[in-house]
């Protein structure tokens, strides 16, 4: 919780046009901060600049374009700053962060509990958990489809890896049941998440998913994991469109 | 609502071509789950994959029918599951059954509100 008093106020400069996962950078990087719980964000778009490549961008008709700069602001105590700003810089690839210390005259009211920090990437063999999580094709979360907000929100709390199945016939908590007109025989609808990670950090996780899940089941069986393989940073390119989901920082 | 419990969850392989009366077998399970008030049933259907009979199944683009793998995942509490058991017996003649221990917590809202969530 941002408190009055002193903190950091960090800005990005995005090199325009770059994609991350096939969704503009700034997006992904608003999804990561919402995710980790950061106070809040803003995004700036500029109407003209120039950055490290020193090519002038700027939209001399007004109309949308995708080249121009943009700024992501957002202001967070130190402490969690560190522990997201590794990630970031991956997320923010060729772009700029800046940060500066400033002080917080007056905090803004949050209404919602704070989302759980978890704790950092491992290695992971041996032991842990596998995670289900049933819903429904049609359940929303904050106008998303509720599984891609949970796979979003998987992703920003480095649970190691998830997948969506779409089921061909399916009923369950998340659909009513009708015996004479069986809500079944509807060909789509029924999705299930399964993710594997330790049994602590899907632990940490499910505030979240008590948060973001209204209708549904989920489901916690033992693994063990025989192996876990993962894309090196080393082998990345220093891009922000390369796959970065469950590499380690 | 979120409530906790111990569970069982059973998994079942077939072939989308198997049949139980005329109709699906995994429609045909489904049905019995809803019959017996069975918590969670979803039917998946691989793309790829072969079973007890040895014959590799696969769905091309195609031709949707081609026998292709599924999966039946079920879950609820160890009695519900046992009263299911013996049906699955007697219906899945070639395939696999396999149970496992979970845990499962289920999050519900009271009928009647349930749609008003957005």
């Amino acid at each position: 919780m941002l408190q009055a008093g002193r903190a950091l106020k960090v800005s990005i400069y995005l090199s325009d046009g770059a994609t991350h996962h096939g969704v503009p950078v700034y997006s992904s990087i608003l999804d990561f901060l919402f995710y980790r719980g950061i106070s809040g964000a803003t995004v700036i778009k500029g109407i003209a600049g120039f950055g490290a490549d020193h090519h002038m961008h700027s939209s001399s008709v007004v109309e949308i374009s995708d080249r121009l700069p943009i700024k992501i602001e957002f202001i967070e105590t130190r402490e969690k700053v560190d522990s997201i700003l590794g990630k970031l810089e991956e997320l923010t690839g060729s772009g700029l962060i800046e940060m500066q210390e400033t002080t917080v005259a007056k905090p803004a009211q949050r209404s919602k509990p704070k989302l759980q920090m978890p704790p950092e990437h491992l290695k992971m063999e041996g032991k842990a958990k596998m995670m289900r999580i049933y819903v429904s094709e049609e359940d929303r979360w904050k106008n998303k489809p509720l599984h891609e907000a949970l796979v979003e929100a998987m992703r920003a709390n480095d649970i190691a890896g998830v997948t969506v199945y779409r089921g061909i016939l399916g009923y369950g908590a998340h659909r009513r049941i009708a015996k004479d007109r069986p809500q079944f025989a509807s060909h789509h609808g029924s999705i299930m998440l399964s993710a594997v990670d330790t049994a602590e950090k899907l632990q940490a996780f499910m505030p979240i998913v008590d948060q973001m899940v209204f209708e549904g089941l989920v489901v916690f069986s033992d693994v063990d994991i025989v192996k876990y393989a993962y894309r090196a940073l080393e082998t990345q390119a220093a891009q922000t469109s390369s796959s970065s989901v469950s590499a380690p920082r | 609502m979120k409530e906790q419990f111990a569970a069982k969850m059973v998994r079942i392989h077939f072939g989308e071509d198997d049949r139980w009366h005329g109709k699906p077998l995994h429609e045909a399970i489904l049905a019995k789950c809803v019959e017996l008030g069975i918590a969670e049933a979803i039917v998946f259907r691989g793309i790829e994959g072969y079973g007890s009979a040895s014959r590799i199944r696969h769905s091309t683009r195609w031709n949707l029918s081609k026998d292709a793998p599924i999966q039946l995942s079920i879950v609820d509490t160890e009695e519900q599951i046992a009263r299911l058991i013996p049906y699955l017996d007697t219906m899945v003649e070639e395939g696999l059954v396999a149970t496992s221990t979970v845990e499962a917590i289920r999050y519900s809202q009271p009928a009647g509100i349930a749609a008003s969530h957005s």
